[in-house]
């Protein structure tokens, strides 16, 4: 088959300008839609959680699979190691335990107290209840969201606004949930803000997540008093997703403003986290929003929300 | 299809060969798609250090194959690229798409493919992605520290050369040793 084109004509060339022509306004076009977009990602920052799941549900199972063999070597290099140091770490361990096991004596009396002192005075605890336990199987280290994947979607009842829980400390809530996969902000990401108090002080404040291998302590109540280098940071309960009481990280030097916090767990080469329930969910409001004026009859006919009057104040 | 022989030219052989060649169509949007995964790969490293894949992949494909990686094909790619990083949607459609359009404009100017001057230009490109996305993920809504992109400007001006001779690979496996003869472009 030897055959070869037509020469090319001048009107060819003009269709060839018109037709850079036409790519240059499409190329505009494309651009214009894209800030379009991001705009519509400022006032609705929810648009499109659908197809957010679906794509991770689509590559969550890749990495699960990629990584298994991985995972493999790495449990067996640890197996070799800890063969290896078994002798020494297991005296110190041993001299750990004999002053661990006073310790634990003396906690339990005091639980046993704390819990008749709060039976004594009615307090109701919510329990924290464990949703599913999964492994994490990929973090994204590439973009400017620091976010990990996990083997575990609605279809397991993991929703958005979970907390997420090593045996280390906090990892992060979830963000996006497809069938069998979610998403976790960690917490060394921009976007997070743990409620956190300090163990020793009781001072309450935000952890915040900058980018970086380290967080910042930001908002802390009562600054004239100095933090210490190695103070623990645990979380405080606010806010309702994060039980209290799990650790969050290690105040490395508490001079520097903000101070930086090491966090207490990393999401790499964790072995298996849990997701809980919020703690103490927001409680939803069913009767709707509070009007000035009667919603009328017809908006209420097409589907308008009822809502509820607005009651004049009692006066003082 | 411009440029394909005549119908009756062609035997059962050729027409299958002929049509089934248009796989290739998909190489450019493929090999970046696979980069783009390969960017959400679990690595044991808690600053962003992952070189940007999926904008050197589109920044050479622009260059290899114009039409097959148009501004909107790369459009099409950003918005996958914003599903799988979780940034807000238009981020990387934005910039993905402008880098293919700066691509187009720059090749028109200045011809000439040096790889030493391809590479300088990726990095100017890869400084402008940084910068931009950090102004565009502000205007989302989701405002960034600056200064822990540089490190992935770093990683992704090395990372460069792998990226082209992957993408080199492919354009050769997929449309020939030298372009313009046979199944050259398309």
């Amino acid at each position: 088959m030897n055959w070869t084109p037509a020469p090319r004509r001048s009107s060819a060339m003009r269709r060839e300008q018109n037709l850079a022509l036409v790519g240059a306004v499409v190329t505009g076009a494309v651009i214009a839609t894209g800030l379009l977009m991001l705009l519509v990602a400022r006032v609705n920052p929810a648009a499109g959680a659908r197809v957010r799941g679906a794509a991770l549900d689509v590559v969550t199972p890749i990495w699960s699979v990629v990584r298994a063999p991985f995972d493999g070597l790495g449990r067996a290099a640890d197996f070799g190691s800890e063969y290896l140091g078994a002798v020494s770490r297991n005296r110190v361990l041993e001299a750990e335990l004999v002053a661990a096991r006073a310790e634990l004596q003396r906690a339990a009396a005091e639980r046993r107290a704390l819990a008749q002192l709060k039976a004594l005075q009615a307090v109701r605890d919510p329990a924290r209840q464990v949703v599913a336990m999964v492994r994490i199987v990929s973090a994204t280290p590439g973009s400017v969201v620091r976010s990990a994947m996990v083997a575990a979607g609605t279809g397991d009842g993991v929703v958005v606004g979970l907390p997420v829980i090593s045996p280390g400390g906090l990892i992060g809530r979830t963000i996006e949930a497809g069938n069998h996969a979610a998403r976790v902000l960690l917490l060394t990401d921009p976007a997070s803000r743990i409620p956190v108090i300090v163990a020793r002080t009781g001072q309450a404040g935000l952890a915040v997540g900058s980018n970086q291998p380290y967080l910042e302590f930001r908002d802390r109540v009562g600054a004239e008093v100095p933090l210490r280098a190695g103070d623990r940071l645990i979380t405080s309960g606010d806010g309702g997703v994060f039980p209290p009481g799990v650790p969050v990280g290690t105040i490395l030097a508490g001079a520097a403003d903000p101070p930086r916090v090491r966090p207490a767990a990393t999401p790499f080469g964790v072995g298996y986290v849990t997701i809980e329930s919020a703690f103490l969910p927001l409680p939803v409001d069913e009767t709707g929003p509070v009007f000035d004026a009667p919603v009328p009859v017809e908006a209420q006919r097409q589907g308008g929300t009822v809502g509820k009057l607005r009651q004049p104040e009692p006066p003082q | 299809m411009r440029g394909a022989p005549p119908w009756r030219l062609m035997n059962a052989a050729e027409r299958r060969r002929y049509w089934w060649g248009h796989w290739r169509l998909g190489v450019p949007a493929a090999v970046t798609l696979g980069l783009l995964v390969v960017m959400t790969a679990p690595l044991m490293v808690s600053v962003p250090v992952f070189p940007e894949l999926g904008l050197l992949s589109i920044f050479v494909w622009a260059t290899f194959q114009p039409r097959l990686m148009a501004p909107w094909a790369a459009f099409l790619l950003g918005l996958l690229a914003d599903l799988l990083f979780a940034q807000p949607l238009g981020v990387n459609a934005t910039l993905f798409a402008a880098a293919a359009g700066f691509v187009r404009m720059f090749e028109a100017r200045y011809g000439h493919h040096a790889h030493g001057f391809d590479w300088a230009v990726a990095g100017g490109v890869v400084m402008a992605f940084e910068l931009l996305s950090w102004q565009l993920q502000a205007l989302a809504g989701q405002p960034i520290p600056l200064a822990p992109l540089g490190w992935q400007v770093l990683t992704s001006i090395a990372s460069y050369p792998l990226v082209v001779s992957l993408c080199a690979w492919a354009q050769r496996r997929a449309f020939g040793p030298e372009p313009g003869q046979g199944s050259g472009r398309l």
